[in-house]
C-alpha cells in the first residue's frame, strides 16, 4: 500500500509522465503488430482446411479401404469421400473432356461450394453458397462447359452410361487451388451416380481422396491410427502441408512485423531510461529522507521494486488496450488483404504485450534506479555525497540484453537477432556519425552568425549527446515514414508509367491452331490487335546431359517437375538478349553436327542457372511420350516488362512444328472493352484468359494497403522518438532552467531566449530531417533497381519537406516542453524551489 | 544520553588525507539542548551527521542510550535512528510533490501509524499551518517551509531531534519566529536538541554550546542552566 500511496503522489508530481508514456508505447506497438500477425496467422489455418474441404485428406490412386472408413466412424471422424477423373461427357453431338469429381452428399467438410443459376455470372448477388455436393441425377459444371457443349441449365448431359441433369454452375470450389488450369471444365456429380456411369473401369487413372474432419485431439487420434496403414501410393495432407509456403510466408511476416515493432521498442526503451535516469536523481532527495528517518535499505528497494512493477503492470495492461484499439484500426487499413471474419486470437499476443512492458522496465527503467537503496542518507546533509550510480556503459549493455531476448522471442532466431541488432547499430553509427560532423560545422558556421544563432548552434553542441540521441530517435523513424509515403505515391505511379499506356494487359493461352483463326477475326471484329501469335508445345526436360537429374535438383526446381511450355522463332524476340553463345543465324549449318535430330536449343539464363547448365549442355525432352535430344546453344536474358509472351526454351522452326500445339497472345483491351472477355470465352470456352490488368491492380492495391498500415505502425515509431526527444530535453531540463534565469537575470528578454530555443531545436530537427531524407533515398533506390526494376529518379520533394517538417516538428515540440524556463521567475529557479 | 568518545574523521583528497575532525569527546544528556556552533568548514556538519549516525567516524565510539551505533551495520543504525531520531534541516528538505500535510504524514505512514493524517494534521495546527494544509511546497514562503519541516520532525516523536542550521535559509525575522517554534516544541515534547548552526542567538538559547575549530573542540560552556 505504501508503495501505490508513493506511486500516486509520484504520478501526480508529474514525474511519471514519460515513463508511464514509454511504457505503454513500447506495448501499444507489439501488442497491435502481435494481435494483428496472429488473428490473421488464425484465420489462415482455419481457411487452409477450407483449401482441403477438410481438416485433412488422403490421395490416392486406389479406391478407400473400407476399413479406414470403418475406423473413422468409430473414432468419431467425419469422412466424406471423392474420385476425381478425366473423362468423355457428351450432350447431344457435342462432347468434351471434362475434368470430373464424384463426390459424396457432405463434400465439402470445410468451407463452402459457391454456386450460381446465370452462366458467367460475376455479380456475387447472383452467387448461392452451399455446405453440400450435387444430388444424386444431377450435376454441376463450370459455366464455360455450356457452351462447349452447346447446351443450356436444366439440359442433360451424359457421364459414361448415365445422364445426369446440369442444374447449377460452379463459381467456386474450395478445394479447385489457386492455379490455372488447363485442364477441361468441371463436372461435379453425386458420388452415388458414380457406380451406374461404369466409366471407372479396372486400370482408370482415377485419384481417390479421403476427406476428413473432427476436433483437433480426435483427429490427430485418428491419424496416428493411419499413418502406418498408408501405402506408397497414399499420400496424407494436413492443413499445414497443404498450405506450407504460405504459413512460411506468415511466419515470415509476423516476424518482421515484430521486429519492425521492436525498433518503436528500442526508442520507447531508449526514452523509459532517460526518463527513469531523470526519476532516478528527484529520488536520491527522497531516499535519503527515508533513510534517514530510518528507513533500511532493504525496505527502500522493495518500495521501488514494488513501484516499478505496479507501474510496469498499469503501464502494461493500459498498453494491451490501446494496443487492441491500434491493431483495429490497423485491421480497417488493410481490410482487403484479410479474410472477412478474423477469428479471435489466442494468449500469445497479449503475453507478448506484456512480457515487452516489464522487460522494458527491467532493462531500461530499473537499472537507473538500481542505486538507490544503496544511497547514503548523509546526502541529506551534505550534497557533495558521491552517488554510485550503475555506470552508463553497464546501463547500454542491460539495455542491448534485453533487447537482444526480446528480438529473440519476436523471431524465434539467432541469425535474424543478430542481424537486426547489427542493422540498429549501424543505423545509430550512420545517424550519430554525420550527425555529429554536422553539428560541429554548425557551431563552427554559429560562429560567424549573429548572436542568437551563436548561442542556439552552441547550445547543440554543448549539449551533443542528447542532440544525438534525439537525432538518431527521429532519423530512424522518419526516414521510414517518408519511404512508405513515398512508395505509396510516388513510386507505384512510376512503376505504372513505365508500362506504356496501351502495353498488353490480357494474355490469351491455350487456343487451339483450327481456333486461331476464328480467334483472330473476333479480335478483328473488335478493332482489337493482338501482339501476333505464338505456337506452344508442352514438353518436359527428362535427362540432363544424358543424366537423370538428382532428386534434389527435381525436388528444388519446379521447371524439372511439370510440363513446360517450349516454342520456336527464327527471329530473336524483343525484349530477348542473348547473354552467352550466339543466335541461331550465327551457328552456320547445325543439322547432323552434334548427331541426328539434336536441335539447337536456347535457354533463358535464371532456368539454367537453377537447373544447371550451360552453353554446350544437352537435354532431352519429352512431348507426348515422344524423345528428342537438344543442345544449348545460345542463353537470354528477358525483359518481363514487355508484357508479351516469353519463353524459357525457344527452338528454330523445323523441330516442333510435328508435335501438337497451342497458341497463345497478348494483347491490350482498354477498360471499356472488358465484356470482350466474356464473349470471347462462350465462343471459345477452351481458351484461357489471364487478366494481367486485374492482376496489376490486386498488387497495387495490396501494396497500397500494406504500405498504409506499415504507415501507422511508423507513427507509433515516430510517437516512440516524441518521447525520446522530450526525455533527452528534460534531463537537460534543470540545466536550462538554471540559463535561462541566469540570462534573464542578465537582462536577456524572455522572446530572445525563446528565439535561441526555437534555433536550436527547430536546426536539430531540419538535421533530423536531411539525414531522413537521405535514408529514404537511399531506400528508395534500392527499392527501385531491385523491386520495381526501374530507373532511378531523385525525389526532390523529400529534400524540402524532410528538413521542413523536421523543423516544425522538433522545433514546436521543444519550444512547448521548455517554454517553463522563460515563464517561471528566475528568483525562483535560482533559490531552486 | 548520546555520548561521543575520541571522534575523528578522516577523507581522502587529491591533496592527501584531510582530517575533518579530531579527537572529539561530547556527551548529551537527556533533554539538554546543545548547540554545535564554529566557522564554516570546522567539521560541525560531519559532527552531526556521525552523532545521527548517517555517517561513520574513522576513529572513536558514539553511543546512544548505551548502545555503540558505530559498531552497527547500517541496517542497524537504520533501525535506531527510526527510534530515536529526528532532523531539520537547512534547506528544508520537502518533498515537491508531496503538499505539506503528506510531507508530515509520510514518517508516520512509513512506520505503519494508523492515524498518521490526523497526526500530522495536529501538528500542522501547532505551527499555525492548519489552513495551507493541502498546499505543495512550491507554493510556501521559505518560512513556511521550515515551519512544515518542524512540524514534520515533531510528529513522529523523536527522542533526540538534530537540527542542521535551521535558519540558515531564511531572513532574521523569519528566523526568529522559527526558533521560538523550534524552542516551543522541544520544551513541550522534552526532546534532546542537537543543533548545528553559526548564529550566536540561537546558540545562547540551547543549554549548552560546544565550538569546533578546525575538527577540534576547543570552548564548551553552559549558555543557560539544563532546567531553566
Amino acid at each position: 500500500m505504501m508503495a501505490l500511496k508513493l506511486l500516486w503522489r509520484s504520478w501526480r508530481g508529474g514525474q511519471l509522465g514519460l515513463i508511464f508514456g514509454s511504457l505503454v508505447m513500447a506495448v501499444v506497438v507489439v501488442t497491435s503488430v502481435a494481435l494483428l500477425a496472429d488473428r490473421v496467422e488464425r484465420a489462415l489455418v482455419k481457411e487452409s482446411s477450407h483449401f482441403l474441404a477438410a481438416d485433412a485428406q488422403v490421395r490416392s490412386s486406389r479406391e478407400i479401404p473400407s476399413q479406414w472408413l470403418a475406423e473413422a466412424h468409430e473414432q468419431g471422424v467425419m469422412t466424406a469421400e471423392m474420385a476425381l477423373f478425366a473423362s468423355m461427357v457428351y450432350s447431344g453431338d457435342y462432347n468434351h473432356l471434362a475434368s470430373v469429381k464424384a463426390v459424396q452428399d457432405n463434400y465439402p467438410l470445410r468451407g463452402v461450394l459457391t454456386l450460381s443459376e446465370t452462366p458467367f455470372a460475376t455479380d456475387p448477388e447472383q452467387f448461392q453458397q452451399v455446405d453440400h455436393g450435387p444430388p444424386p441425377g444431377e450435376a454441376w459444371v463450370d459455366s464455360r462447359l455450356l457452351p462447349l457443349l452447346n447446351m443450356n441449365l436444366g439440359d442433360r448431359l451424359d457421364v459414361g452410361e448415365v445422364s445426369l441433369r446440369a442444374t447449377r454452375v460452379i463459381v467456386e470450389e474450395p478445394d479447385r487451388g489457386g492455379s490455372f488450369s488447363l485442364f477441361g471444365a468441371r463436372v461435379l456429380m453425386n458420388w452415388t451416380d458414380l457406380a451406374a456411369s461404369g466409366v471407372i473401369q479396372p486400370g482408370s487413372r482415377v485419384n481417390y481422396r479421403l476427406l476428413l474432419a473432427a476436433g483437433d485431439d480426435d483427429l490427430a487420434d485418428y491419424l496416428s491410427w493411419l499413418e502406418p496403414q498408408l501405402a506408397v501410393h497414399d499420400r496424407l495432407l494436413s492443413p499445414d502441408e497443404a498450405q506450407a509456403g504460405l504459413t512460411d510466408t506468415l511466419a515470415q511476416g509476423r516476424r518482421f512485423l515484430l521486429l519492425a515493432g521492436s525498433l518503436g521498442v528500442v526508442l520507447a526503451g531508449i526514452a523509459l531510461a532517460l526518463a527513469s535516469r531523470h526519476f532516478a536523481v528527484g529520488q536520491t532527495a527522497t531516499v535519503a529522507l527515508l533513510k534517514s528517518w530510518g528507513v533500511s535499505a532493504r525496505r527502500v528497494r522493495a518500495l521501488y521494486w514494488q513501484q516499478t512493477l505496479w507501474l510496469g503492470l498499469v503501464g502494461s495492461l493500459l498498453g494491451l488496450v490501446l494496443g487492441w484499439v491500434i491493431h483495429e484500426v490497423l485491421i480497417v487499413l488493410v481490410r482487403e488483404l484479410l479474410p472477412v471474419n478474423l477469428p479471435a486470437p489466442g494468449w500469445r499476443p497479449w503475453l507478448t504485450g506484456l512480457a515487452t512492458g516489464l522487460l522494458c522496465l527491467l532493462g531500461f527503467a530499473l537499472p537507473a534506479l538500481w542505486h538507490l537503496p544503496a544511497l547514503s542518507p548523509l546526502v541529506v546533509l551534505r550534497r557533495d555525497v558521491p552517488v554510485q550510480l550503475v555506470g552508463a556503459m553497464r546501463r547500454l549493455l542491460i539495455g542491448v540484453v534485453v533487447v537482444a531476448a526480446m528480438l529473440l522471442w519476436y523471431s524465434q532466431s539467432l541469425a535474424m537477432t543478430m542481424a537486426v541488432l547489427g542493422g540498429l547499430a549501424l543505423t545509430a553509427a550512420t545517424v550519430m556519425g554525420p550527425g555529429w560532423l554536422l553539428l560541429r560545422l554548425l557551431r563552427h558556421l554559429g560562429n560567424r552568425a549573429g548572436n542568437v544563432w551563436r548561442l542556439a548552434l552552441g547550445n547543440l553542441w554543448r549539449r551533443r549527446v542528447q542532440s544525438l540521441v534525439l537525432l538518431a530517435g527521429f532519423v530512424s523513424a522518419m526516414a521510414i515514414l517518408m519511404t512508405l509515403v513515398m512508395i505509396r505515391t510516388s513510386l507505384l505511379e512510376e512503376w505504372r508509367w513505365q508500362l506504356a499506356e496501351d502495353a498488353p494487359n490480357h494474355f490469351l493461352v491455350n487456343v487451339a491452331p483450327h481456333e486461331l483463326a476464328g480467334v483472330e477475326k473476333l479480335l478483328a471484329d473488335n478493332q482489337l490487335q493482338s501482339v501476333g501469335w505464338y505456337a506452344m508445345v508442352r514438353g518436359r526436360i527428362t535427362l540432363i546431359d544424358g543424366q537423370p537429374p538428382s532428386e534434389e535438383l527435381v525436388d528444388s526446381n519446379e521447371a524439372l517437375r511439370r510440363e513446360l511450355n517450349l516454342s520456336w522463332s527464327s527471329q530473336l524476340p524483343e525484349g530477348n538478349v542473348v547473354e552467352w553463345g550466339a543466335w541461331w543465324d550465327q551457328l552456320g549449318d547445325f543439322s547432323g553436327r552434334y548427331g541426328e535430330d539434336v536441335a539447337p536449343v536456347s535457354i533463358e539464363q535464371d532456368l539454367a542457372e537453377e537447373i544447371g547448365v550451360t552453353l554446350g549442355s544437352r537435354l532431352t525432352f519429352n512431348v507426348g511420350g515422344l524423345t528428342f535430344e537438344g543442345l544449348i546453344t545460345s542463353i537470354r536474358s528477358l525483359n518481363w516488362d514487355t508484357m508479351t509472351p516469353n519463353f524459357y526454351i525457344l527452338f528454330p522452326e523445323g523441330y516442333l512444328e510435328k508435335f501438337p500445339r497451342i497458341f497463345m497472345t497478348s494483347l491490350y483491351l482498354p477498360p471499356e472493352q472488358k465484356p470482350f472477355v466474356n464473349e470471347l470465352l462462350k465462343a471459345y470456352p477452351t481458351v484461357l484468359v489471364i487478366e494481367l490488368d486485374m492482376v496489376i491492380d490486386r498488387i497495387r492495391t495490396m501494396v497500397s494497403q500494406v504500405t498504409h498500415g506499415l504507415e501507422l505502425m511508423t507513427l507509433l515509431i515516430l510517437g516512440c522518438g516524441v518521447l525520446v526527444m522530450l526525455a533527452a530535453v528534460k534531463l537537460s531540463m534543470d540545466e536550462r532552467l538554471q540559463e535561462s534565469a541566469i540570462l534573464r537575470t542578465l537582462g536577456s528578454t524572455g522572446r530572445r531566449i525563446l528565439a535561441v530555443q526555437s534555433l536550436e531545436f527547430g536546426t536539430l530537427g531540419a538535421l533530423s530531417g536531411l539525414l531522413a531524407a537521405s535514408g529514404a533515398e537511399l531506400a528508395l533506390f534500392l527499392l527501385q533497381q531491385r523491386m520495381f526494376e526501374a530507373s532511378f529518379r531523385l525525389h526532390p520533394e523529400l529534400w524540402l519537406a524532410g528538413p521542413l517538417l523536421g523543423a516544425l516538428l522538433v522545433g514546436a515540440l521543444g519550444v512547448a516542453y521548455t517554454r517553463q524556463s522563460v515563464t517561471r521567475p528566475p528568483l525562483q529557479v535560482l533559490s531552486g524551489l | 544520553m548520546i555520548e561521543a568518545s575520541h571522534i575523528s574523521k578522516e577523507v581522502a583528497t587529491s591533496a592527501g588525507t584531510l582530517r575533518i575532525l579530531d579527537d572529539v569527546n561530547l556527551k548529551v544528556d537527556d533533554g539538554e539542548a546543545l548547540a554545535i556552533v564554529g566557522p564554516s568548514g570546522s567539521g560541525k556538519s560531519t559532527l552531526l551527521g556521525i552523532l545521527a549516525g548517517l555517517d561513520l567516524p574513522s576513529a572513536g565510539q558514539v553511543r546512544i542510550n548505551s548502545e555503540d551505533i558505530t559498531a552497527m551495520d547500517e541496517e542497524g543504525r537504520a533501525a535506531m535512528r527510526a527510534r530515536y531520531v529526528g532532523f531539520v534541516f537547512q534547506s528544508f528538505q520537502l518533498l515537491p510533490s508531496l503538499t505539506a500535510l503528506e510531507n508530515v504524514a509520510l514518517p508516520l505512514e512509513l512506520r505503519g501509524d494508523a492515524h498518521a493524517l490526523e497526526t500530522a494534521r495536529r501538528f500542522l495546527e501547532r505551527v499555525g499551518l492548519d489552513a495551507r494544509w493541502h498546499h505543495y511546497p512550491r507554493q510556501l514562503s521559505g518560512g513556511e517551509q521550515q515551519r512544515v519541516a518542524l512540524a514534520r520532525a515533531f510528529a513522529s516523536q523523536p527522542k533526540i531531534l538534530f537540527a542542521d542550521e535551521p535558519t540558515g535559509n531564511l531572513d532574521t525575522a523569519t528566523g526568529e519566529t522559527i526558533n521560538n517554534l523550534l524552542f516551543q516544541l522541544n520544551r513541550e515534547a522534552g526532546t534532546t536538541l542537537i543543533l548545528v548552526t553559526h548564529e550566536r542567538v540561537l546558540a545562547s538559547r540551547c543549554h549548552r554550546r560546544v565550538e569546533l575549530q578546525a575538527g577540534r573542540l576547543v570552548n564548551s560552556e553552559a549558555a543557560m542552566p539544563v532546567n531553566s
